[in-house]
C-alpha cells in the first residue's frame, strides 16, 4: 500500500522511512514498526525512546506472525563447525575436512565419508572419472554411495556437543542428535531477524518479544550511549557507576571502587604478609594477616627494610651521573696530559699518563677525591718473556712509564744474549761439520792418487811390454826365418819362468799365449793394494 | 575458501602443533590462514645441518582437493627444489596427480624433512644438481655446505 506511493527504504534507514511514512499515511500505524516502541515502552527502564506510540493490542497482533516468520529464518547448524565436547574418535572423523563424519557414505572400497564431502571431492575431480579420494578406487558414475551401518550412526549421534550459538551465552551441550532440534525449534540465543519489518539487524530470539531494540539509549548510571539491547548486559556486567557485590565480602559498592576495595580494604581478600619483601611466605584473609602482623619479626623489620631499599636505589641514581662525570672528566685530563707531552700523545700504547706518576709531581699535584683509574699496561705492548709480565702484576698499576722502558729494555738484553749465544753454538757447529767433510774429502784424494798412480804403472808396463814385442817380431822375422815356431816356444818357456823373479812391474818377454793370466793376478794384487 | 577447508586448516594447525617435529616452527597467522610460514633447521645428519630454512607454504582455494604449493625462501643446494627465486618443489605426494584429500600438512612437513636427510635425485628439478649428487657426492656434499654458510644461516 505505502510501497506503491513511495520508494521501499534502505533496510537500516529506519528514521527516514518512519517519517515519511507518518507524513503519508499518518491514519494507519503500522503494525510492525509500532511493535517495537510497544515493546520498548513495556521494558519501562528505557530513556528516549523513539516516539510516537501505538496501542498494545496493535502490538500483540503484530509480533505472532513475526514470530513465526523470523523463526522460519533459523539456519540449520553445520555439522562441520561444531564444537565436541569430548575430542572424538578418531574412527569417526572424516579424512576430508577432519571433523566427525555428517550424514556419512560408505564407498565399495569400505571408505567412508561425509556425504558433502565426497560431493566436493567429486566435484574437483575431472567430469566422468569419479574415484575414491583415499585409494583412487575407481566409482561408477551413476552408482549411489551406500549407506553406513547403523551403528557408525548411532556413535555419532551420540557425540556431545555444544550449542553453536554457546558465544552467545546459550549453556546447551546434549547428544549431537537433538543439536537440530534445539537450534531450529528452542535455543533461546539463536540469531533472528529483528522483530521491526525495517530493521534486519539480527537479535537473540529471547530478545525477539521486546521488539526492535537497535536504537541508541544511554545509561542511566554512566551516560554512555549504546544499543538498547546491550544495555542490559552493560547494567549488569559493566557499568562502572553501578552497585556491584564484592566477590570476596558481603559489601556492596561501585563497580569502579571494587579494585581498590579488594586491593586495600576488603577483610576477607587474600593478601600477603607485609613482610613478604624480605621472605615471609605467610598469606590468607586480610583480618588474619593483620593478627599475623604483630607476631611476625619480618614484618616488623619490613618498613626499615623498604627504608633501607629505597635508599639504596636512591643512591644507585645518583652514583650513575657520577660515574659518566669521572668519565668525562679522565677524557678531559688524558687530553690535557697529552697536550703537554706531545711525545707521549703519538704512541698509542700510552694514551694515559698518570697524576700520581713519580715523573712528574709538581705539574700535577696529586687529586685525591677521584677514584683511582686503571692505569694498567696495555697487555699488547708487553714483550712476550713471561717473567717481566709478573713482575709488572705484581707491582701497584701506577708508576708506569720507566718501568715499562726498563722493563722492555730488560727483556731486550735478555733476547739479544740468548741470540748471541745460539749463533756463537751455530758457528762452533758449522765448523766442525766443514772440519768432517775436509776430512772425508782429503782421503778421497789420496784414494784417488793412488789408484791413478798404479793406471800409470800398468800403462808403463803396456807400453813396454808392446815396445818389447814388436823389437821381438822384427827380430824373429829378420833372423830365424826356417825354424820359427820352435824359437817361438822357446820365447814362451822362457818368459813363463821370468815371471817369479821380475814381480809386478818390471816383466819382460810377453809371449802371445801366456801373458793374458798373469796380468789379471797382477791388477788383482794392485787393488787389493789400493 | 569454504569455511569447512578454513576449519580444516585449523585443525591441521593444532595437529602440527600437538606434535611438533624436530626443527620445525611455524608462523600461523589467524588472518591469513592459507599462507603457513615455516622455520626448519637443517637436520643434524644432513648436509644443510646448521642452516635455518624459510619455507611457504600457500594452501589452494580447493584445498584440500588440491595439494598445497611448498617453496622455499631460502636458496638451497638441492636437486628436488628449484635454483632460482620461487624455490618451489614438486614431488611425490605434492604432485596434483599424486595428491589426495586425506592427505596432512604434517605428511607434506615430514616429507620435506626427510627430502633434506636423502635427496631424491631420481624425480629431481634440478638436473645439474642431481646429476651431481649421484656422481661427485664430495663435489655435491661441499657446495651444499658452501651454501648453507653463505645463504642458510
Amino acid at each position: 500500500m505505502s510501497s506503491a506511493s513511495q520508494p521501499i527504504p534502505p533496510p537500516n534507514d529506519r528514521r527516514g522511512s518512519r517519517s515519511s511514512r507518518s507524513s503519508s499515511n499518518a491514519g494507519f500505524p503500522e503494525p510492525m514498526n509500532s511493535s517495537d516502541i510497544a515493546a520498548s515502552e513495556s521494558s519501562g527502564f528505557v530513556v528516549g525512546g523513539p516516539p510516537g506510540s501505538p496501542s498494545p493490542l496493535a502490538l500483540r497482533a503484530s509480533t505472532s506472525p513475526h514470530r513465526r516468520k523470523s523463526r522460519g529464518a533459523r539456519i540449520p547448524p553445520d555439522f562441520h563447525l561444531l564444537d565436541y565436547v569430548n575430542t572424538p574418535d578418531s574412527n569417526l572423523i572424516c579424512l576430508i575436512c577432519h571433523c566427525p563424519f555428517d550424514r556419512p557414505v560408505r564407498l565399495a572400497c569400505e571408505h567412508y565419508f561425509c556425504r558433502i564431502c565426497l560431493d566436493h571431492a567429486w566435484d574437483a575431480q575431472p567430469e566422468g572419472c569419479k574415484t575414491c579420494p583415499t585409494c583412487r578406487h575407481k566409482v561408477d558414475a551413476d552408482e549411489e554411495p551406500l549407506p553406513v551401518p547403523k551403528i557408525l550412526e548411532r556413535m555419532l549421534d551420540e557425540l556431545l556437543v555444544r550449542c553453536p550459538n554457546s558465544k552467545l551465552g546459550c549453556p546447551w551441550v546434549e547428544q549431537r542428535s537433538n543439536l537440530e532440534n534445539h537450534v531450529m525449534l528452542y535455543c533461546e540465543y539463536a540469531l533472528v531477524e529483528c522483530p521491526a519489518s525495517d530493521c534486519r539487524l539480527p537479535v537473540s530470539q529471547k530478545d525477539c518479544h521486546k521488539g526492535c531494540l537497535h536504537y541508541s539509549v544511554s545509561c542511566d548510571n554512566c551516560h554512555t550511549s549504546l544499543l538498547r539491547k546491550d544495555l542490559e548486559d552493560h547494567q549488569r556486567a559493566t557499568c562502572q557507576f553501578r552497585f556491584a557485590p564484592c566477590p570476596h565480602c558481603s559489601a556492596e559498592l561501585l563497580r569502579l571502587d571494587l579494585n581498590a576495595h579488594i586491593n586495600d580494604v576488603c577483610p576477607k581478600a587474600t593478601v600477603q604478609c607485609p613482610g613478604s619483601i624480605v621472605g615471609c611466605k605467610y598469606s590468607a584473609e586480610r583480618e588474619t594477616v593483620a593478627e599475623h602482623e604483630t607476631a611476625c619479626p619480618m614484618a616488623t623489620m619490613a618498613p626499615f627494610f623498604r627504608d633501607q631499599q629505597a635508599r639504596i636505589e636512591r643512591n644507585e641514581a645518583r652514583f650513575e651521573p657520577l660515574v659518566r662525570k669521572v668519565g668525562i672528566l679522565e677524557d678531559g685530563l688524558s687530553n690535557i696530559t697529552n697536550m703537554l707531552y706531545p711525545a707521549n700523545a703519538n704512541d698509542s700504547s700510552f694514551p694515559v699518563t698518570n697524576p700520581l706518576d713519580s715523573n712528574n709531581p709538581d705539574a700535577f699535584p696529586p687529586a685525591p677525591l677521584m677514584p683511582t683509574p686503571d692505569f694498567r699496561l696495555p697487555p699488547a705492548s708487553f714483550p712476550p718473556a713471561p717473567h717481566n709480565n709478573d713482575q709488572s702484576h705484581s707491582q701497584p698499576p701506577f708508576d708506569s712509564q720507566i718501568h715499562h722502558l726498563l722493563t722492555l729494555h730488560d727483556s731486550l738484553r735478555d733476547e739479544l744474549s740468548r741470540v748471541a749465544s745460539a749463533l756463537s753454538e751455530l758457528e762452533g757447529r758449522t765448523s766442525m761439520m766443514i772440519m768432517n767433510e775436509n776430512q772425508r774429502v782429503k782421503e778421497e784424494m789420496l784414494h784417488t792418487n793412488a789408484a791413478i798412480n798404479g793406471m800409470r804403472v800398468q800403462l808403463h808396463w803396456l807400453m813396454s811390454a808392446t815396445l818389447h814385442q814388436r823389437t821381438s817380431a822384427s827380430a824373429s822375422s829378420s833372423a830365424t826365418r826356417a825354424g820359427g815356431s820352435a824359437s817361438a816356444s822357446g820365447s814362451g818357456r822362457s818368459s813363463a819362468s821370468g815371471t817369479p823373479t821380475t814381480g809386478g812391474a818390471t816383466m819382460r818377454g810377453p809371449a802371445v799365449g801366456m801373458p793374458p793370466l798373469r796380468r789379471l793376478s797382477d791388477s788383482i794384487r794392485q787393488d787389493t793394494k789400493l | 575458501m569454504s569455511t569447512g577447508a578454513k576449519k580444516r586448516i585449523l585443525r591441521e594447525y593444532a595437529e602440527c602443533q600437538n606434535d611438533p617435529l624436530p626443527g620445525v616452527k611455524i608462523n600461523f597467522d589467524e588472518q591469513n590462514m592459507t599462507k603457513w610460514e615455516i622455520l626448519m633447521d637443517g637436520p643434524d645428519q644432513s648436509v644443510y645441518a646448521g642452516g635455518h630454512y624459510k619455507l611457504e607454504i600457500n594452501f589452494p582455494n580447493e584445498y584440500p582437493f588440491k595439494p598445497p604449493v611448498v617453496s622455499f625462501k631460502t636458496k638451497i643446494y638441492h636437486p628436488n627444489v628449484s635454483n632460482d627465486d620461487k624455490g618451489s618443489m614438486c614431488l611425490g605426494l605434492l604432485r596434483p596427480e599424486e595428491w589426495k584429500p586425506p592427505n596432512k600438512v604434517i605428511s607434506v612437513l615430514h616429507l620435506i624433512r626427510n627430502l633434506l636427510i636423502e635427496p631424491n635425485p631420481d624425480d629431481a628439478i634440478e638436473l645439474s644438481i642431481a646429476n651431481d649428487y649421484k656422481t661427485n657426492r664430495a663435489e655435491f656434499d661441499k657446495t651444499a655446505k658452501d651454501w648453507v654458510k653463505r645463504y642458510a644461516k
